[in-house]
């Protein structure tokens, strides 16, 4: 696996957990938890993800 | 989507990212590199989306707007026991959803009104935790007529009446207001000292 599908993993991993906790949370700042950080971190990992399609990296 | 079925494919998503990171050589063959594309990329865009989703309606829910402790005498309003005092009448009669009881009537039916509607809302979660909170809470521009008509118009109860028809269309132009004969709203100074139904509290939504 290559160094950027690595980080993308944790990324996504990252994001999606923020993303579950802030469905779970009943706050109207839940909604900026799952923009920020949560959307940041899960599309830093997507487009790590392309990244290391496009760039063919060895997976 | 339910939140229940939006948190398991967020942990469907999370374990096939895991299941590819554990045993990175699954990623050289055929059917490797089609699950990373599902768990990498496929999942996560359907579980953002939804999420985005989820939160906009959660935050449409009337018990949503009235967490916010500045908004708390706008929500007992909605239990004034008087017929004539519009947002009770319509919150009481289920003239609107009571659990969309405030976006029911502040949002702008128009074609991008939802996320002005929660832009608008952002500017309020700002203004709570970071700027100064005014202490006569007023809307940014007149009530448009609207959104009233939006659910009025037609409707056999406002056609009846002869002072409606012939208002139409200063109504229509915004040229005179519905509140300047329905002038009872949300007058949150006496809402205290007001009698109140004993109707159903309001409850949680979608979530």
């Amino acid at each position: 696996m290559s160094k950027r599908l690595r980080i993308a993993s944790w990324f996504l991993i990252s994001g999606l957990g923020v993303e579950a906790l802030s469905l779970l949370w009943n706050h109207p700042l839940a909604f900026v938890a799952f923009i920020v950080p949560g959307g940041v971190l899960i599309l830093a990992g997507l487009g790590l993800y392309v990244w290391a399609l496009l760039s063919r990296a060895p997976a | 989507m339910p939140t229940t079925a939006l948190l398991a494919l967020i942990g469907l998503s999370i374990f096939v990212i895991i299941f590819l990171a554990m045993r990175p050589q699954r990623l050289q063959t055929r059917a490797g590199k089609v699950l990373a594309f599902v768990g990498f990329l496929i999942l996560p865009v359907i579980a953002l989306t939804l999420g985005a989703s989820n939160h906009l309606e959660h935050s449409k829910t009337t018990q949503f707007c009235l967490s916010c402790h500045e908004m708390q005498p706008y929500g007992q309003s909605l239990y004034i026991d008087d017929p004539e005092y519009l947002p009770a009448a319509h919150f009481q009669n289920k003239r609107m959803p009571r659990d969309f009881a405030c976006f029911s009537c502040h949002t702008d039916y128009t074609m991008y009104g939802d996320v002005n509607a929660k832009l608008r809302g952002l500017r309020h979660l700002w203004v709570h935790y970071a700027g100064t909170i005014p202490e006569d809470i007023a809307l940014y521009t007149p009530f448009q007529n609207r959104e009233c008509l939006h659910c009025h118009s037609g409707a056999r109860s406002f056609e009846e009446n002869d002072m409606h028809v012939d208002m139409l269309g200063e109504l229509e132009a915004q040229e005179v207001s519905c509140l300047d004969c329905h002038a009872s709203v949300h007058d949150v100074d006496e809402v205290a000292e007001q009698p109140k139904w004993q109707g159903p509290p309001i409850t949680g939504g979608h979530r």
